[in-house]
Formats: C-alpha cells, structure tokens, sequence
C-alpha cells in the first residue's frame, strides 16, 4: 500500500501533502496543548515500533504471509493523534533513511496509512468496544474490526488516488502518464488483496496485541489510566461554535465532487475494447475531456468557467481536503459523545 | 510460504534491513562528490530532480536524468552492483509486474493482437508502461543517493533549517535512534523462540507467537519511552530543544544547487507536454 | 538535619500504580560522602535515586537537597530547576535510555546546550570531557554501534560534562566487562575525598569497600541498616536477610553445611 515516487502525477502529490499537513497539524497542536513533553519519547519510541512491525511475516490462514502496519494499535493506544504522528514519523524514516517508499508520496502514504487508517480505527474501537470493561472479549473483537476496516479504508483512498491518475494526467494521444489503470481496475485490484489478505494481517496483529495487553498491562488499554498516553486520548474536545460551520463545509467539500463524479462519467471512461481511440492530439481537446468529467452533468445555462479545467483541479482537492475533515470531525463527535455521556472509553 | 516459517524469515528481513542501514552509514562518509555537499542543497537539489522527472512527459527526458542519477552516484562512490540490488532490480520486480497488465488494459492503438483478437497490446499501453517504469527507478534512484549519502543527523539538521517543527525533528531522531534499539529485541526475542521450537509450527501459532512479541515489544517501547523521558529532564530537558547549528554554504555548494536547478528547469521544459 | 547535608529523605513514601516502592524511607547522606545503596532488585534503590534526582516526588514524607525541599513547585522554578540539574546528576542503569541523540557528540552536549551555554564554550567542554572520558575517537559515532562498555562511558561524560557536585549511579558495573568495570570503579575512587558527593546503587557486593564510605541497606522499600562496608559485610545475617547473598549448601560426607556464600568470591573458606 505504500505508493512509490512515480506513481502520482505532482499535483496529486501535493493535494496529498496538504491533507496529510492538515492531519499533521491538527494532531501536534493536540500534543502541544496536552502540555506533556512526555508524549514526545513515547510517539518516538511507538514510531520505532510501528517500524519493526511492518517488518514481522504474519501467517495467515490459506497459507499466504503478509504484513501489519500497526496503525490501528497505535490508534486504540495512543489515539489518534498520537497514532497519526508515530505512523508519519514511522513512514518518514522509511523513505529517507531506509530510502524505501517514496518522498514525493511521502504526503499520500502518510494521508492514506498515518491519517485514515488511524482515524478509522478509532472511531471504530471506540464505537464497537463501547462500555465494555476492558478485559473482555468485544474489545478484542472491536479491535480486530478496526484493524480490519482501517487498512481496508486507507487501501480504498489508494486506490481512489491511483485510479484517477488517468482520468486527469494522460497526454494528447491518451497515454495515462503515472498509474495506468482507471477506477474501474485500480479499485478492485487493490481492494481484493488488502479485503482478503492484508486487512486480516492488521486485524490479527491488533487484536493479538489488545488479547495480550489484557492480561500483561490493561492500564494501556485504558483512556482512565495515568499514562501520557491516556491522556491523548482522553482529552475531551472542548465544544466550538463555529463547528457546524465547519462541519457543513466538509460535507459540501466531499460531496459535490462526489457528487458529480457518480454522474456516471468517470465509471465507464476506459473501454476494454482495442477499437476506442482518441482522434484528435491537440491539447484543448484532452483539457476539454478533463473538464468534461467533473462539469459533464452541469446543465447548458451554467457559466463558462465551470467546465473549465481548473475547476476540475480544485474539486478533486476539495474532495480529498472535505473527506480528511469530514472523517476527523465524525471521530470528534465520537469522543463527545462518549465524554459527555460518562462512559468508560 | 517457505518452510523456514514467518519467523525464521522475520528475523532475515530485521537484519537485512539492519545491515543495509549501517552499510549505508559507511557510503555516507566515503570521500565522494555528493558527500561533500551541504545536506541542504543535496536536499533541495536532489529532490528538484525527482520533481523533473515526475513532470516530464518524455520518456527520453527520463532516462536522461536517470543517467545523470548514476552519473552522481559514481562520482560519489555508490556503485554500479550497489545501486542495482539496492533499487533497480527491487524496483523492475514491483513495478514491472504492476505495469504489465497495462500493456493490455490501456485503450488506444493496437499495434499487437491476440490470434482470436481478444486481447490487444496498444502502443498507448507500451508507453505508459516504460514512463511508469523509467520514472519510478529515476525517482529511486536519486533519493536512494540522498539517504545513502547524507548521515542521518545532517538529513535531521537541513529539516530543521527548512523550518520542520522541533518536535517533530526530535521524534525523528529519537524514532531512528530506537528502531535499532528495538530490533534487537524482537530479533532476540524471535531467536529464543526459534531455538526452543521443534518441529513445524501450524500458522495460527506462528501467528501467536507474533502477536505475543508485538505485544511485549509494545510493553518494551512504552517502558523505554518513559523511562528516555526521565533521562532528558534529568538532563534539563523541559519540550524544546537547543541544537547546534553548523551548516556553512560554501561557493562550491552554491554552484551545486545552481546547477541542480538549472537541470531540473531544463528537464522540465524538454519535457513538456 | 546538618547544614551540611547533601540530602535528607524523611519517611518517604512511593508507590507505582498502587504498588508500594518506598515505605517509609529516611536517609541522610552528607557533602562529600561515597554512599552505597545496597539491595536486592526491587527494594527500591532506583526508585529511591530517581527520587532525588527529582524525576518523581514522594506521595508522603520529603526530600530535600541542601535545605531547599524537592517538590514539584520547586522545580517549576527557572532558576532553581537549572541549578538542581547542573548540580546533580544521574546515571541509568539502561544507557540506551541515556543515549537518544544521533552521535556521541550531541549526546554530551546536550546537557550543556540545555543549561543555555554558548555554542563555543559547548564545543571546547565536550571535547575536553570526551578526552578525559578516553572517547574522544568516538565522538561521530552513532549510538547503535556502541559497545555496551562505550555506551556506559559515553553515558557518564553526558552528564560529568556539567561538572555535577553529586552523582547518582544507578547500578553502574551492571552489563559491564572486568576491565570496564574497574576502569569504573577508578573513577568513582578519584572522586572520594573530594568535595563530589556520590550515591551508587549496586547489588555488587565486593566492590562496595572502595566505593564507598557508608553503606545503605534497603529492604523492601526502607533503609534498615546504614554502617561502614566492613561492618555490613560482616553481618551475615542481615545479609541474608535483606536478600543479598544466598545460603549455599554442601555436603561434606554426612555434613550438611550451610553458609552464606557470594557466588563472586574466588575464595572459598570455611572451618568444620
């Protein structure tokens, strides 16, 4: 699931590393504001072993091996801040020490695996686990659900990412110039691997790990124990009124391009038929294709510079920017939730 | 799955990985031309390639910096066997297998049909094929250059002179610092538990004895990670840090970053859409 | 309590998480003094030197360093803060835990740059410190390709660097060869008789009469014994008692004799 340099055109990349930035701020002010010093060698020291992890053979049953990422233990530890911090930092020291992923990816592997996988897992452990007491099987189960759905989900935006490539970055004679392989292929291909194989390797690690934790030191399982750990996670979100503002300019920011994508344009752009072939090489027609996918559903009377293709651009940023902020604010309505009701996280 | 079981080939990978890092330590501090940058402008330099590459339409742009990647890391004594099993080879295997399918899946012209003319080859498809390949091992191979040749505490210090938060360069470090650390362990841990097992372990308990290291190993880091924190207050550390600055541009390395960013804008010019 | 006392620890207690580490603990040690705390592992000596070390604070009873008590409030204060921690230092038992900068360089330096020096009077401080400690060769090295006899060394320049007036050793020969182990142990000689205080946690029994004036012995969270070394080694009984030694049993023809018996001791006499 870690994207090599190459694979994402460099505006992807940088709609990426603006995502991956807005996770990246929003969890060290978090940091910054728990006033614990004492978080920084704890992220470090669970970024080290996020690390190792990634490099532990897990046999899985029907004989294949794979690998975990341990994000999604790092979630239920840390919380989400805390997992996003320790997974980048994890990801970072991959790619420029280790030199092993890529650096101009280094925004989307960190969105996709630090940013969702962690936000996902959170929201769901704390969801299933609920109440549960702390040494009980449902915890171990709502682990081992969350691990499973935060790798699948962090999988599905690689996918999404890869398979827009070609819609958006091919050239005049249609040659897809970074990931070559639409929605249609891209989306399936990655989704049947990490459905059947990786997310069963997460899933087994975290709920391994929380299995174990139960009877070796339940107090980091614990938002209640007196760890700085707990304390991440524990900190409730102080209630902001300009939060429904912002909650509406998420949903807006992640549904309209949405939106318009499921027109039904995009879907059935690739043909498996050899005949298809472009007939025009000049530029403006492949820009006009661009714009065509976003705005195809834009009716006759609508002005000018909606079709145009920068209109295109800014809508995929939207859309990655809205789904970052619409996840992070769902999982913060979690907590309230969980905080103002008085009940054991 | 190889008979050697998933821990036997945990522990190869833990060591390979570890190995690879302290061979990489000894490139960095051979007398070469990269090595005698400034980690800023290698930095900059380096990565302004990669971005050349990444927007260039032409295949033939690509291959040129690719050879000018080699190009640098001859001169700064990375060689040829190096740079091939270390990413070229790594690269062909994963990409190639990823690029192949689209060879038949990318619509366009057909230039090779299957006998019942089901299946087409497009000329499309061979193009977006070698422009994935050749820009993947192009970007590899620079930023391979960059990690083999800048010891890891210079690559630290330029993120910090870019403006990279403390927290976040110290976390950096001190993650780096306990990888190592922390490997020992679990290839400690793994060894004994290799050693004291007869026979062929079943998948569900291999898979156990995984989970079980990673929860101790957990345990371990938590511990370490406290226990570091004790140490930097003893220290009078109290949240930020204070480091020494010693970076000095010389006129050489700013005739290398001039250099670097003259070919990367040509680069990105010659290969324009 | 003397004027001249380095410390004063009035029944101190301390507990993790519910699991009592510290009962009642009081101890004295004066300016100038080489003390040994000696105890089985988990009669709290390392508790008790993080203690006073200021790393964690007393659930009841006090601690005080020179007069001024060891609070957390006290230690919130600028001032007082840099003082305490440029005058007293502590060494890990663990030196991974003491070694979290990229090179041995940074690591020695870190302690000064924190205290706010100058970058030029830093540098000139490690080296001469790096020289003395006899690592100079080692001062780019990263700590991964350290020795374990090295990362102890470069453990102890970290904080000598300072030029602390008490160090606080925790187990400092553990893990360590006979050659570095002595080396050690000269250094610790050359600071007795002068004005450095130093308190070394050791369960290390025969190295206790040159390293130290006064012994402290700990058990189960109290000091219940403080003598010379001599005195304390020859209490058998208190030795056994307190967990350092065991009873070593042997049959001579239809004898059974039991003593007690430090495994280290080459020697090897009893009378029957």
């Amino acid at each position: 699931m870690h994207i090599p340099d190459g694979y994402l055109s460099p505006s992807t990349c940088a709609v990426m590393y603006t995502g991956a930035g807005v996770g990246w701020y929003a969890s060290l002010r978090r940091v910054r504001r728990t006033l614990n010093a004492r978080l920084i060698p704890l992220i470090s020291v669970f970024a080290a072993f996020c690390f190792i992890v990634m490099m532990f053979n897990l046999p899985l049953p029907g004989g294949t091996t794979s690998h975990a990422i341990g994000v999604s233990i790092a979630a239920i530890v840390l919380g989400p801040a805390g997992a996003i911090l320790a997974t980048s930092i994890a990801l970072a020291i991959q790619a420029l020490f280790f030199g092993d992923g890529g650096i101009t990816t280094l925004g989307a592997n960190c969105f996709n695996i630090a940013v969702v996988a962690s936000l996902v897992s959170y929201a769901c452990y704390r969801l299933i686990a609920s109440n549960a007491p702390l040494i009980s099987r449902r915890r171990v189960f709502a682990s081992a659900v969350a691990g499973y759905l935060a790798i699948n989900m962090a999988a599905l935006f690689t996918a999404v990412e890869f398979g827009l490539q070609p819609i958006f970055f091919h050239d005049p004679q249609g040659v897809p110039l970074y990931a070559p392989y639409s929605l249609r292929v891209a989306v399936p291909a990655m989704m049947l691997g990490h459905l059947a194989v990786a997310g069963l390797a997460e899933a087994a690690i975290t709920a391994g790990m929380v299995a174990f934790l139960q009877h070796a030191d339940p107090a980091l399982l614990s938002a209640a124990s007196g760890g700085a750990a707990a304390t991440l996670a524990a900190e409730p979100i102080r209630p902001n009124s300009l939060r429904r503002l912002w909650i509406t300019v998420a949903l807006l920011m992640f549904l309209a391009p949405l939106g318009i994508l499921a027109a039904g344009t995009a879907w059935g752009e690739w043909s498996l038929s050899g005949e298809t072939h472009y007939t025009s090489s000049s530029p403006s027609s492949a820009l006009h294709r661009l714009a065509t996918i976003w705005t195809a559903p834009m009716p006759a009377y609508a002005p000018p510079f909606v079709k145009s293709a920068s209109f295109g651009y800014l809508l995929s940023a939207m859309f990655g920017v809205g789904l970052m902020l619409a996840g992070s604010l769902l999982v913060q309505k979690l907590w309230k939730r969980r905080s103002t009701a008085g009940s054991t996280p | 799955m190889s008979r050697r079981g998933a821990i036997a080939s945990t522990l190869v990978g833990l060591s390979t990985a570890l190995g690879n890092a302290l061979v990489s330590e000894t490139i960095a501090r051979k007398p070469g031309w990269l090595q005698s940058l400034d980690p800023r402008v290698k930095l900059t330099g380096l990565l302004a390639l990669v971005l050349a590459a990444a927007l260039s339409h032409r295949i033939g742009v690509i291959l040129a910096l690719w050879l000018g990647a080699t190009l640098l890391g001859l001169l700064s004594r990375v060689s040829l066997p190096t740079l091939a099993t270390r990413v070229w080879l790594a690269v062909l295997l994963f990409t190639g297998v990823i690029a192949l399918p689209a060879l038949f899946l990318t619509p366009g012209t057909p230039v090779l049909s299957s006998p019942d003319g089901k299946l087409h080859i497009t000329e499309q498809g061979i193009v977006a094929a070698t422009l994935l390949i050749t820009r993947v091992e192009t970007a590899a191979t620079l930023t391979t250059l960059l990690a083999l040749t800048t010891p890891w505490m210079q690559i630290l210090k330029s993120l910090r002179s870019f403006g990279v938060p403390q927290e976040f360069v110290m976390m950096l470090n001190m993650t780096h610092r306990y990888i190592f650390v922390l490997a020992e362990s679990a290839s400690q841990m793994l060894e004994s538990r290799n050693s004291r097992t007869v026979g062929i372990l079943s998948s569900a308990a291999q898979r156990a004895i995984v989970a079980r290291t990673a929860g101790v190993l957990m345990g371990k880091s938590i511990e370490l990670g406290n226990d570091v924190y004790l140490a930097m207050q003893s220290r009078a550390f109290r949240g930020d840090t204070k480091l020494l600055t010693g970076f000095r541009m010389t006129s050489r390395d700013f005739l290398a970053l001039s250099g670097f960013l003259l070919i990367a804008m040509i680069a990105i010019w010659l290969g324009r859409a | 309590m003397s004027y001249t006392a380095v410390f004063a620890a009035h029944n101190v207690d301390f507990h993790y998480d519910q699991v009592p580490a510290l009962r009642q603990l009081s101890l004295t040690v004066q300016t100038g003094q080489c003390v040994a705390l000696v105890g089985a592992n988990g009669s709290g000596k390392s508790t008790l030197l993080r203690l006073l070390d200021g790393l964690c604070f007393p659930a009841a009873g006090s601690i005080s360093f020179h007069g001024e008590p060891l609070t957390a409030a006290n230690l919130a204060d600028n001032k007082f803060f840099l003082s305490f921690r440029r005058r007293v230092a502590l060494v890990f038992q663990n030196p991974d835990v003491q070694l979290f900068n990229p090179t041995v360089f940074d690591e020695v330096a870190f302690g000064p740059l924190q205290m706010g020096w100058n970058s030029a009077e830093v540098i000139s401080r490690v080296d001469a410190t790096l020289e003395m400690m006899g690592i100079a060769n080692l001062r780019d090295r990263p700590p991964y390709r350290l020795s374990g006899g090295e990362k102890k060394r470069v453990a102890l320049a970290s904080v000598i660097v300072l030029d602390p007036e008490v160090l606080l050793l925790d187990e400092p020969t553990a893990l360590l060869d006979p050659r570095s182990q002595s080396q050690l142990i000269d250094l610790i000689q050359n600071w007795r008789g002068t004005s450095k205080t130093v308190i070394t946690a050791t369960h290390h029994l025969e190295i206790l009469e040159d390293i130290a004036d006064r012994v402290a012995v700990l058990e189960q969270g109290s000091v219940t014994a403080v003598a010379s070394p001599q005195q304390i080694l020859s209490d058998s009984e208190l030795l056994l008692r307190a967990n350092l030694v065991h009873a070593h049993r042997h049959r001579h023809g239809d004898l059974i004799h039991s003593h007690p018996h430090l495994h280290s001791h080459s020697k090897h006499e009893h009378e029957h």
